[in-house]
């Protein structure tokens, strides 16, 4: 018998304290000291709220097992701490925010009806130009539209212009009409097999022909038509109108079950939109969910409006071969005209099997007789056409066109990462249109083939094994790039392996084509790991000598799952990981991650901001920071500004560095007789006074701005940054609650939040310090550098230290009374120098580098 | 991996998603794996063809897990049994392991976490056989 695992001690030790705020719900004028006992039970469940929500986040790496029960246990407890700790600013203010009940009211219902199965209605317009989207617009849009601008963000292919009607539109649609609940029983009989799948569907879709679209959704369609056709230069455009529900799409096809129009004039759109939102129940698309386990409650329509191509030549392209995965080639299958014939499978078409590998070498090829074609009628909507002979047996693509589609075929699947079923046209003008992309089903046997890879698998030579950290997991194969210097990237191959001695942001321009990343040095909570975890491209960091036992142009697979190398490319390896299901296809993915957006973002940021206040809270987070903000704001506010507590001495310190920092004494921490202004000298406190010679060691608060590189930062990065790198140095007040052996301090520089708590006396068994930094960036995937730079700096000094996204805590306790005075100290010096360092933390190097310039100056004679 | 001599899992949870995971996973490293989400159907199944090491979930409708080890480990006494829950106390801890639990993780968990118990667990079972197991990896 074995011990229960370390973790397992840790889940049963964790204590599940409730926090009680009884004793200060008395008069205004209690005592300071019961004021500060419930300003740190507030900041104990701020910091347990902030830990929770980066576990939460953790969990979305793929690295974890986790089941409903967990979503649904790790909300109520998220919930429940969030509700204690506006019970608590109640409790410090006397009932001053009150309101914030109702914010919390209005986010845990949307939780609790998203843990139920019942997606909350995406807030935002009823339409939305491809513009705007990309893949994570999911659920506003469907897969099918959201897939397609994300072909148009990411890869920069050509898509046709358009917009999509919204999944917002469909519901309100729905709801106009009273749909859903006349509905609701006819889900419950068919669900309990009491009605066929026939008799629902006529009866629902009846309903639907019957109901009317409501007015605002028809003027906002009207007006986005009107854009459409300004952009296109067309007064009235003929346009394909295309579903995109709710799971198509994605590892479930439902191919062919909705309605498509093709070559409509704008004028019978909202006519088309109806229909299409008519198939949405049509027998054989809810028998289809059924089967696919798809509850009629996840059932949402969008509709993409799109410019009609008038393809000269169109087809569909499998980046795999389906009937044969393992032999490295994709399927094109092409005709003249329009595509939809040959995706319904009833035209002749030319088929080519070619490599996946560049040059892209021909196999298999067969020129049929296309004796007709489908064309657009000028009044619209569309026609077969006879084929001219000579041409009906021409192949309709050139030798061009297809190597190009084989180099795009393969961008998509390395964006997506999965094998891609690719539907595209040619035009007139030989430009090539991506018109849809989604994942290909391939039927293996994955258990035989699992179960064959160890055998398969330890024939290939091991290069390395366990050297370095993952940083994105998965399994890339491809040739050594080795890259020295910048330029190189401009050379850099589609589906090679990129090797560099140190990690760069500048990667990021080539990560497309990119099947695997390995450095010598880096961090795999560094940027660059977050691009790659973006784009999910296999990456090891930190191998020590990649660079050099590689060689330009080898053959390699790179396991990121087991952390090894292998020399050659290991075929069935790859197979198998393609053809493994993304976690992110998983219900419960897709819930942790909905539930997450109401838990863990961060929308207010700035305190001063107008709308900085309970009613715009949107998330958990969002009423955490809030309450954070106020309860500092309410203690300085009753001593400083009021005193109240005759018992206290409160002053401000004078510094002279521009940091604005309250001292609320509570006992014999200052020096007696001081009012109001306090200079270092006067404070008695033991770690409060440690922390000062530090903040104010010469060198440390750096007032020249070191040369920021921002610009070609920022245009190196593939999304843009949301957060307000401009932040203002100073917003509102510190503030620090201090006695002789003890110290509390606050402080808020830019958007970030450092907070340290220390007991230091003679008794060593009591000392303690806490640090822990929070940078105030929205996305919890936009990891901080700084964040490792204080994370390598704290542990140099024997803190324990967790870093969790842009979380760090850290901690030390039970040193001597001189030890501990020479850690605040450093905690007075690493504030004042990693105050503004972020926005110059350029790459990983960087943190090396600043590591080395905080140690030289600890080093220096202060 | 010859098929006599690879170690077969079996693995009971109600909730699809762990079985989904898991199942993979645990192929990827050669075990043999059969996923069950009723127990009842893992115990008739288990009766049929007794699995060197079972992962169970402990809280389940029918028959509960604590029920469903204790009958595993009386038709196979040497099978190891890896203990998953959400519902992780100090009681069902302890529970666990007077019922001849070989490990006991708190959901979720990290895969290679669970790995380590299994292979810890295929050590042992190779030990019996008289066999060599092989390297962890």
């Amino acid at each position: 018998m074995i011990k229960p695992s370390s973790k397992t001690i840790r889940f049963l030790n964790r204590t599940r304290k409730s926090i009680s705020f009884r004793k200060l719900m008395a008069s205004p004028r209690v005592s300071f000291t019961i004021l500060f006992e419930t300003f740190q039970k507030i900041l104990t469940l701020n910091n347990r709220i902030l830990e929770l929500i980066a576990g939460m986040g953790d969990k979305l790496s793929g690295d974890y097992i986790f089941d409903h029960h967990y979503i649904d246990t790790i909300c109520q407890e998220a919930a429940d701490l969030v509700h204690q700790l506006i019970i608590g600013l109640n409790a410090l203010s006397f009932g001053k925010y009150n309101d914030l009940m109702a914010a919390f009211h209005r986010i845990n219902d949307d939780i609790k009806q998203e843990l139920q199965g019942k997606p909350v209605i995406p807030k935002g317009d009823d339409t939305i130009f491809y513009d705007f989207l990309n893949r994570d617009s999911e659920e506003m849009v469907g897969a099918k539209n959201a897939n397609l601008a994300e072909v148009k963000h990411a890869l920069g292919l050509t898509i046709p212009n358009g917009f999509a009607v919204t999944t917002r539109a469909f519901f309100s649609f729905m709801h106009y009409n009273r749909l859903w609940d006349r509905l609701d029983p006819i889900f419950n009989a068919f669900h309990h097999e009491e009605m066929t799948s026939e008799e629902a569907s006529a009866q629902i879709q009846e309903w639907i022909r019957g109901a009317k679209i409501p007015s605002s959704l028809k003027k906002t369609v009207h007006r986005s038509l009107q854009q459409l056709s300004k952009v296109l230069g067309s007064r009235s455009p003929y346009l394909a109108i295309r579903s995109s529900a709710w799971g198509e799409d994605t590892q479930a096809s439902f191919a062919g079950q909705y309605h498509t129009f093709l070559n409509e004039p704008a004028d019978n759109l909202l006519k088309c939109y109806q229909k299409v939102i008519e198939s949405t129940f049509s027998s054989s698309a809810m028998e289809y969910r059924r089967q696919k386990g798809f509850s009629e409650n996840e059932v949402a329509m969008s509709v993409g409006c799109q410019a009609m191509v008038n393809a000269k030549a169109s087809g569909v392209l499998y980046t795999v071969d389906p009937m044969a995965p393992h032999e490295d080639v994709m399927l094109i299958t092409a005709a003249w005209g329009l595509g939809a014939p040959l995706v319904e499978g009833r035209a002749q078409a030319d088929h080519y099997r070619i490599s996946r590998r560049s040059p892209y070498k021909r196999h298999d090829e067969s020129i049929a007789c296309k004796a007709e074609r489908l064309s657009l009628k000028d009044t619209g909507g569309t026609e077969y056409i006879k084929v001219p002979e000579d041409q009906a047996r021409q192949a309709c693509l050139t030798d061009a066109q297809l190597l190009k589609l084989a180099e795009t075929g393969l961008q998509i699947e390395a964006h997506f990462k999965t094998p891609q079923d690719i539907e595209f046209a040619v035009d007139h003008e030989e430009r090539l249109y991506i018109l849809q992309a989604r994942p290909l089903n391939i039927k293996i046997n994955r258990s035989i083939m699992a179960r064959e890879l160890p055998d398969i698998v330890c024939k290939y030579p091991v290069i390395f094994h366990g050297k370095g950290f993952i940083a994105q997991r998965g399994i890339g194969a491809g040739k050594v790039f080795i890259i020295d210097q910048d330029e190189d990237l401009d050379q850099f191959p589609q589906g090679a392996i990129l090797v560099a001695k140190h990690t760069s942001p500048r990667f990021a321009k080539v990560i497309r084509k990119t099947n695997g990343i390995l450095t010598d040095v880096g961090s795999p909570t560094g940027h660059m790991a977050t691009i790659a975890r973006e784009f999910r491209v296999p990456t090891i960091v930190n191998m020590q000598n990649a660079t050099q036992l590689l060689k330009q142009g080898q053959e390699i697979t790179v396991d990121a799952e087991e952390n090894k190398v292998y020399e050659g490319t290991i075929k069935e390896l790859l197979t198998y990981s393609m053809t493994e299901e993304p976690i992110e296809e998983t219900y419960e993915y897709r819930l942790l991650k909905r539930v997450l957006k109401k838990i863990g973002l961060l929308n207010l940021l700035d305190p001063t901001a107008k709308n900085f206040i309970p009613s715009a809270c949107q998330t958990f987070h969002d009423i955490t920071r809030f309450v954070h903000e106020k309860a500092v704001e309410e203690l300085i506010h009753r001593e400083y500004d009021h005193h109240h507590d005759t018992n206290t001495t409160t002053g401000k310190l004078k510094l002279a560095l521009p940091l604005d920092l309250i001292l609320i004494d509570i006992a014999d921490g200052l020096a007696k007789g001081v009012k109001h202004t306090i200079l270092p000298e006067h404070i008695l406190s033991l770690p409060m006074h440690a922390f000062v010679e530090g903040l104010i060691r010469p060198g440390a608060w750096s007032t020249e701005p070191m040369s920021v590189d921002l610009g070609s930062f920022m245009s190196s990065m593939t999304r843009t940054f949301s957060t307000g790198l401009s932040a203002p140095e100073n917003i509102g007040r510190n503030m620090a609650v201090i006695s002789k052996p003890y110290a509390h301090i606050g402080l808020r520089l830019g958007y970030h939040f450092t907070m340290i708590d220390s007991y230091i006396d003679e008794n060593w068994n009591s000392n303690y310090a806490y640090f822990r930094f929070l940078g105030g960036v929205t996305e919890a995937d936009k990891r901080s550098r700084r964040a490792q730079l204080l994370a390598n700096i704290l542990v140099q000094n024997d803190f324990r230290v967790e870093v969790r996204g842009d979380l760090v805590v850290a901690r030390i306790k039970k040193l001597s009374t001189e030890i501990m005075q020479t850690k605040l100290h450093l905690l007075g010096v690493l504030v004042a120098f990693s105050r503004q360092l972020d926005v110059q933390m350029l790459s990983d190097q960087h943190i090396q580098l600043y590591t080395d310039t905080f140690n030289q100056l600890m080093r220096g004679s202060a | 991996m010859d098929q006599k001599n690879s170690i077969r899992i079996l693995v009971l949870d109600d909730e699809p998603i762990v079985c989904k995971r898991l199942q993979p996973a645990l192929e990827k490293k050669g075990y043999e794996v059969e996923t069950f989400i009723r127990s009842e159907e893992a115990l008739r199944r288990f009766v049929e063809h007794p699995f060197e090491i079972v992962i169970t979930d402990l809280k389940m409708k029918g028959i509960d897990g604590m029920q469903f080890l204790s009958e595993v480990k009386k038709i196979a006494p040497d099978t190891k049994v890896i203990v998953i829950t959400g519902f992780a106390t100090m009681e069902t801890a302890k529970e666990s392991f007077r019922q001849g639990v070989f490990d006991f993780l708190a959901k979720p968990f990290k895969i290679g976490e669970i790995l380590e118990g299994i292979q810890k667990a295929e050590i042992k079972i190779r030990e019996r056989r008289g066999e060599t197991a092989p390297s962890a990896n």
